[in-house]
């Protein structure tokens, strides 16, 4: 055993915390090392000296000053206002064990899960999120093609655009007469300008091709009918601005 | 053990009763202790005042004390605590001159060397408090080295390492001693 290995032993082994060979080895170290003996009744003598150290007794006014603070603190809890008391005797720490934070992240992660798909089920939440609107007509879908046999593809698929503008004629029809409705409250210059206007966009889907071209041709008359029909100010903007 | 616990136990629930006397009788137990460790962790000239301290906070304390410790080593934390704080918001190291090491009591049984007692002291009061901590608990006041971890609120093996550095510490700042052969 050298010196290095023992000198951190000599603690232990003068408060007789060694057991078995160990305490065995370090005696027979110090037997023969005249450095490492020294240490070790250094360490003795100095271990002796702080337990003969006197036992210092309290001065003797100490109780009554300590009774004096106790009697100032309790008047002074008196006259806290009630939160106050309550809050310092809040101590978090017993009742924030790892149990309960573990509790509290698990409430959390569940809560978050909820609120996740909550928003994010199928819209419907969205919709409950969403601001009131002014009520509008929904242009109709188109109605469903008629029923050919399964080998008649390609008559299928021609049928397609006539149904899609049949079903936007029907709206169209359904948005004039509301629009008609409302027509009879107008000024006359706002009736002259409603009727031009309407007549200019039919003549642009008579004139315009089958398919898409005129689909989005009866799109805008549908549009300009259904702000007309809710008197959307943006329908009349040209006419007010007209003298 | 248990009827120190038991006696505990009553001596506490008297005292959160506001009995002036069991107060008293607590404070008598353990005054010498508490203003003792203050002593020599602060100094003299502030012990009195940190042991006040230290017994107000156990009297208003005693309500949430929980028995987790025992009473004993509750009011040694708290004197520990206590007198670290006040070292910390005091300053790292304290100030002790000779003035004041002259009030110290000498050891009355120390034969070898009659002026020992006032050289460990000295050199006490120039340890950093942690070390000063751990050798007034253990070598001074006694405790075991798990009582010192409890109060100190660390390993045993941290405890008995400390220890070692503070003693080794302590011979650096003595100088030989000149015990007798073990």
């Amino acid at each position: 055993m050298k010196c290095e290995d023992v000198r951190p032993k000599l603690t232990a082994y003068l408060d007789g915390e060694l057991e078995g060979d160990r305490g065995s080895a370090v005696r027979g170290h110090l037997r023969g090392c005249e450095a490492c003996r020294t240490a070790a009744n250094d360490e003795a003598a100095l271990r002796d000296g702080l337990r003969a150290l006197p036992t210092l007794d309290a001065p003797s006014g100490m109780w009554a000053k300590i009774q004096t603070q106790l009697a100032d603190a309790e008047i002074a809890d008196s006259e806290k206002p009630g939160w106050r008391r309550v809050l310092a005797r809040w101590n978090p720490q017993h009742w924030v064990t790892p149990r309960f934070a573990l509790a509290s992240g698990a409430v959390a992660v569940i809560f978050c899960v909820w609120a996740w798909r909550f928003t994010h089920r199928d819209g419907g939440a969205q919709v409950a999120f969403q601001l009131p609107r002014m009520p509008t007509i929904v242009t109709p879908a188109p109605a469903p093609a008629p029923e050919t046999s399964s080998d008649d593809v390609a008559a299928e698929v021609a049928a397609v655009p006539k149904s899609t503008s049949d079903s936007y004629a029907n709206a169209v029809a359904e948005l004039r007469q509301l629009a008609t409705t409302s027509r009879a409250s107008w000024s006359d210059s706002q009736q002259k300008q409603f009727d031009a206007k309407v007549a200019e966009l039919e003549h642009d889907i008579a004139t315009s091709e089958e398919g898409r071209p005129r689909h989005k041709a009866y799109r805008t008359l549908i549009r300009y009918l259904e702000r007309a029909a809710s008197r959307d100010e943006v329908a009349f903007a040209d006419t007010r601005a007209t003298p | 053990m248990s009827a120190t616990l038991s006696d505990d136990a009553q001596l506490i629930a008297a005292c959160r009763r506001g009995e002036a006397r069991a107060m008293e009788m607590l404070y008598h137990q353990f005054k010498r202790r508490v203003f003792g460790m203050a002593h020599r962790i602060v100094g003299p000239n502030d012990a009195e005042e940190v042991a006040q301290e230290v017994f107000v906070r156990v009297f208003r304390g005693l309500a949430a004390f929980r028995g987790d410790s025992a009473l004993s080593t509750w009011i040694y934390r708290l004197t520990v605590n206590a007198s670290l704080s006040y070292l910390a918001r005091r300053g790292r190291r304290q100030e002790v001159g000779d003035e004041t090491l002259a009030d110290v009591p000498a050891a009355p049984e120390v034969s070898r060397d009659p002026g020992l007692a006032a050289r460990i002291e000295r050199a006490l009061a120039e340890l950093p408090p942690g070390y000063r901590a751990i050798l007034v608990l253990h070598d001074v006041e006694g405790l075991s080295h798990e009582e010192c971890a409890a109060i100190l609120e660390c390993r045993v093996g941290t405890c008995k390492s400390q220890l070692h550095k503070a003693r080794a510490r302590m011979r650096e700042l003595l100088g030989p001693i000149g015990g007798t052969p073990q």
